[in-house]
């Protein structure tokens, strides 16, 4: 299962996407400021309930990061080796450790706004963030990289499927990497050349009509919420 | 509700042109993230992630390649599946090799300023290879300093172990990467590009 939106009625569900980029943004501040054992443990809480209420659980969330679990674990343990007397560097170790542990709850929390927010959402979101004629374009292209990317993945694989189906496997890895990759690279020039036209014939546009984003009461309250963690940091 | 009124500002045609290569490649660079090779010198697997950034350099130029690239960390960053492994959102960025992603548009522009000059783009196959290879040695060096950069930061380990573990395994394929990149601006089947 990747990381992706799953429809659902959770808290975070309800909230507009900036109010929950910003309670995002704000406890990744918090813990990369108080990154002490205090800290940690009172974050952890706010870490473990954020996927519940995205309407999934911790250790699903968790699984997503799975590919990262192995440098976090070798953080430390890098860490604490060294080269000479005293061989073993329990400090070092111990602040290698808790910087891994508030990467998990970093990432638990990330994994709950990803979960809980459309990627339309998203995209209105980055529209208000950047004003103007950056923001407009900004908009769509983040939306264009959504749509091409399953394309270009399967253009990918099928191209490998057929270097390999002609015993491209048996070659060297320069020249692999360069089989795969020219036809991905065709593929996507031809794409791209296909894509602008298409926006021209739609009269692609500096000022399109934006989906509408509204902010609630509870909005305003994460935003309290975002804003006591942002002064939190500063402590 | 207010009601705009404006009329429509239609983009020009050449930026048109520019924004949907621009996204294309920014997706590709994902779409590279899922392939991956054995490597026969070292046990951490092949990604053409990197891969993705030399050719945003090398076929979009110094500036639309880093917007490009730039454009890829916005997409993850608002969940799509585009980072390692398939990995999305602000936790990746902020993870322990986060510092990669960041470096990947200031590379993707050093390689495009290196091999095009600050003047207008010329093909990449007429482009000489020794300049290619400068122009991605110049960017695998931004993406690893990044790289080692932002594990020693997020990890709070030093500079040195930080490249031990973050960087060395991985940085013979990058040799890999820039030979076949060099092949595929050689390669006849592009056609015009």
């Amino acid at each position: 299962m990747t990381l992706a939106y799953r429809p659902g009625s959770g808290v975070l569900h309800a909230l507009d996407p900036r109010a929950k980029l910003a309670l995002q943004a704000a406890f990744a501040l918090v813990a990369f400021a108080h990154t002490t054992p205090l800290g940690l443990a009172l974050l952890t809480p706010l870490a473990v309930v954020a996927p519940y209420l995205a309407d999934a659980s911790p250790l699903a969330a968790l699984r997503e990061f799975w590919v990262a679990l192995p440098f976090l674990v070798a953080g430390p343990v890098v860490a604490a080796v060294s080269l000479g007397p005293p061989w073993i560097r329990l400090e070092a170790a111990a602040a290698a450790a808790l910087a891994s542990y508030r990467v998990v709850l970093v990432l638990l929390v990330a994994a709950a706004y990803v979960y809980s927010t459309p990627t339309r959402d998203s995209r209105a979101a980055v529209r208000w963030l950047l004003p103007g004629r950056i923001g407009a374009v900004a908009g769509v292209a983040v939306a264009l990289v959504f749509r091409f990317l399953p394309v270009l993945q399967s253009d990918l694989a099928g191209r490998r499927d057929a270097v390999n189906a002609r015993l491209g496997s048996e070659r060297p890895l320069r020249e692999r990497i360069r089989l795969v990759a020219v036809g991905g690279l065709a593929r996507a020039l031809d794409r791209a050349s296909r894509l602008s036209v298409a926006l021209r014939a739609r009269c692609f546009a500096w000022n399109p009509t934006p989906p509408p984003l509204a902010y609630r009461g509870r909005d305003w309250l994460a935003t309290g919420v975002a804003l006591a963690l942002a002064a939190a940091a500063l402590i | 509700m207010s009601v705009e009124s404006d009329s429509v500002d239609l983009v020009g045609d050449e930026i048109v042109e520019r924004v949907a290569r621009a996204a294309v490649f920014a997706a590709l660079a994902g779409a590279f993230a899922y392939v991956s090779f054995p490597n026969p010198v070292s046990p951490a697997p092949v990604t053409l992630q990197v891969l993705g950034v030399f050719l945003a350099g090398i076929y979009l130029g110094p500036v639309w390649g880093g917007l490009s690239l730039a454009l890829y960390l916005a997409a993850g960053a608002v969940g799509a599946p585009v980072f390692a492994g398939g990995s999305a959102g602000l936790g990746a960025l902020l993870g322990p090799y986060g510092g990669y992603l960041w470096s990947y548009p200031v590379a993707a522009a050093l390689v495009g300023l290196v091999a095009h000059g600050t003047s207008s783009l010329a093909k990449p196959r007429d482009v000489s290879v020794p300049r290619l290879i400068a122009a991605m040695l110049a960017g695998t060096v931004v993406v690893y300093a990044g790289g080692t950069l932002g594990y020693a930061v997020v990890q709070n380990v030093g500079l040195y172990r930080a490249f031990l573990v973050a960087a060395v395994a991985f940085v013979p394929a990058e040799a890999f990467k820039i030979a076949a990149a060099v092949g595929i601006t050689r390669t006849e089947d592009l056609g015009a590009a």
